[in-house]
């Protein structure tokens, strides 16, 4: 018998490649293929209906490059990501740090903060759809017994993409508490207790303990965060379905009405890989600084 | 030594306050959609907000109900959860093992171009998977909702990071009894690893039941809609009723949220030392 073959009975190789046939399968048809048609089609006119695919060059990349209305989603979903990046960061970690293990009802606050992760962002949306009513809504009801000017809120394009932020952040603080609070408990006592004595109070070791130690988790909070933020449609969508005017629209979104309202399949694949593109460079740009941040403590 | 002094008290019930004045406002939308689902049509819009349903009527999830089958959605729902849960994990726990536990040409490769999949989201892919899905003839269809969700990296990530844990005696062992590999995988791996698959499965689970992009693109009719999908088109713009609308949000949500009541603790534990995913 060659080596190779007794190096290969002997090692399993036919159970490894079986066992990991499954997932390789699938993973191949439904996640890297379209990955790779996903490019393919940018450069083709496609109609589903007559089957036709037609190779029309760079055309939609530049019909990207003019259309307006993408741009503003380009713009709209990086505002929306700097604000969620951000707010959702920093209120995580400030709720994340006021946590202590002997904190009484610790597990009660976790579990309400936590609620609105695991629901579901279109149900939430809908009720949130109610609050912000301009008539009717909570928020308008509460300015005015407040005694302030309401607002328009999701009905207003002044006020549209703040009450999706406003909404993201409520839905996604509660992730981001719970991993600084995990982030947090690797921070030795002794650090704290030290800093004690020599006379820190909690706001100072907040900034000179708590945010240099818990750096590798706002690391992660912050990418995962990104990601999130520049894949944001579900709100969108049920909140003001991108209006009004333009004025909320995002990146899916406007992938999901070329494709599937305007049936333009070739041009929404290009705006997917602007998208493909754009979540990949962030994705290395943060890890690269965050190297470098990381080195240089 | 800490929290000892009169000062330290007050800052402590200072920060307790704080939390509970935030978590108020946290779980104020879910009050505010269950108790407006109670609401007479006139304290619905009142001004000022009426805070307690008082009368506490029914009609609004009758009418729920009348204009949309919740129990169809929620079969669908579960059918969609159950059968993409299983999928990864199973497959999950096979792949898992396998580069775990074994050694072969391109291990490392297939590993990267298995996680590579997490850096490609479906918001990316859901064009080109969909023209696909229509070669297969599988638009509108259970397989087509299902086809990007039967199998799951980070679930196979954590299950075979557990398994490298795992003592190879055990395995030996076994491997002398005359074991077979799918066997040791089935009955000794599967039930060491089961916490991980707990956890795994919980969040796989949570995704999949709140999953609305993929499943409002392939799904046309009715009959299929998950209950994401059933909730946002149960929503019409032109129509301000929002009694009727609460109702049908508090019958997708409400029963899910009593769930998450009983094991938010393994979710968040689960949460916290897995990070990622959603």
């Amino acid at each position: 018998m060659p080596s190779i073959l007794r190096t290969a009975r002997a090692n399993r190789w036919h159970y490894a490649y079986l066992f990991i046939l499954p997932i390789l399968a699938l993973f191949g048809l439904f996640r890297i293929y379209p990955s790779i048609q996903t490019l393919a089609y940018s450069f083709f006119d496609i109609n589903l209906v007559s089957k036709v695919f037609k190779p029309v060059g760079l055309k939609n990349f530049l019909l990207l490059a003019r259309d307006n209305t993408f741009q503003k989603a380009v713009g709209n979903t990086v505002i929306f990501a700097v604000w969620i990046v951000v707010a959702s960061t920093a209120i995580g970690l400030v709720l994340a740090s006021l946590f202590t293990s002997k904190m009484r009802a610790a597990g009660l606050f976790k579990a309400v903060y936590f609620a609105p992760f695991i629901t579901s962002t279109v149900a939430a949306a809908v009720v949130w759809t109610f609050l912000y009513n301009p008539r009717f809504g909570l928020f308008n009801s509460l300015l005015q017994l407040a005694g302030l000017p309401t607002r328009g809120w999701i009905s207003s394009s002044k006020d549209a993409l703040a009450s999706i932020i406003i909404f993201s952040i409520w839905k996604t603080i509660g992730y981001n508490m719970i991993i600084f609070i995990a982030g947090l408990q690797n921070v030795p006592d002794s650090f704290h207790e030290a800093a004690i004595i020599d006379g820190a109070g909690g706001i100072r070791r907040f900034f000179s303990i708590s945010i240099p130690l818990v750096a590798p988790t706002t690391i992660f909070v912050v990418m995962y965060n990104t990601i999130l933020a520049l894949k944001v449609f579900d709100q969108v969508f049920v909140l003001t379905a991108g209006g009004p005017a333009d004025a909320t629209t995002v990146v899916v979104l406007q992938i999901y009405k070329q494709a599937f309202e305007n049936y333009r399949f070739g041009y929404a694949a290009s705006m997917a890989f602007v998208l493909f593109v754009l979540v990949i460079s962030i994705t290395i740009l943060q890890y690269r600084l965050s190297r470098r941040w990381e080195t240089s403590f | 030594m800490r929290g000892t002094t009169p000062a330290a008290a007050v800052g402590r019930a200072l920060i307790l306050l704080f939390l509970a004045v935030f978590g108020v406002l946290m779980v104020m939308p879910f009050y505010w959609m269950v108790t407006s689902s109670l609401q007479t049509p006139q304290n619905l819009v009142a001004y000022p907000p009426k805070w307690w349903p008082a009368p506490a009527v029914l009609m609004h999830y009758r009418a729920a109900l009348a204009k949309a089958p919740f129990l169809l959605y929620y079969r669908n729902s579960l059918i969609v959860a159950a059968i993409s849960v299983g999928a990864s994990i199973l497959f999950g726990l096979f792949a898992g093992y396998a580069f775990a536990i074994y050694s072969f040409p391109l291990k490392g490769f297939f590993f990267i171009l298995i996680l590579a999949t997490l850096m490609v989201p479906i918001q990316v892919t859901s064009v080109s998977l969909y023209i696909l899905m229509a070669k297969f003839n599988w638009i509108d269809t259970f397989l087509g909702i299902l086809a990007p969700d039967l199998a799951s990296a980070f679930g196979m990530f954590l299950i075979s990071q557990s398994i490298k844990g795992m003592p190879m005696d055990l395995i030996h062992a076994a491997r002398i009894d005359g074991a077979g590999e799918i066997r040791i995988v089935l009955t000794i791996i599967g039930p060491l690893v089961k916490s991980v698959i707990a956890t795994a499965g919980l969040i796989l689970f949570i995704e999949s039941w709140n999953d609305f992009l993929w499943p409002v693109i392939i799904i046309n009719s009715e009959r299929l809609r998950t209950i994401p999908v059933g909730v946002a088109f149960f929503k019409d713009p032109y129509d301000i009723n929002f009694g009727p609308l609460m109702a049908a949000t508090s019958i997708a949500t409400v029963p899910m949220i009593a769930a998450y009541l009983f094991v938010q603790k393994y979710i968040i534990k689960g949460i916290a030392s897995t990070g990622l995913k959603f």
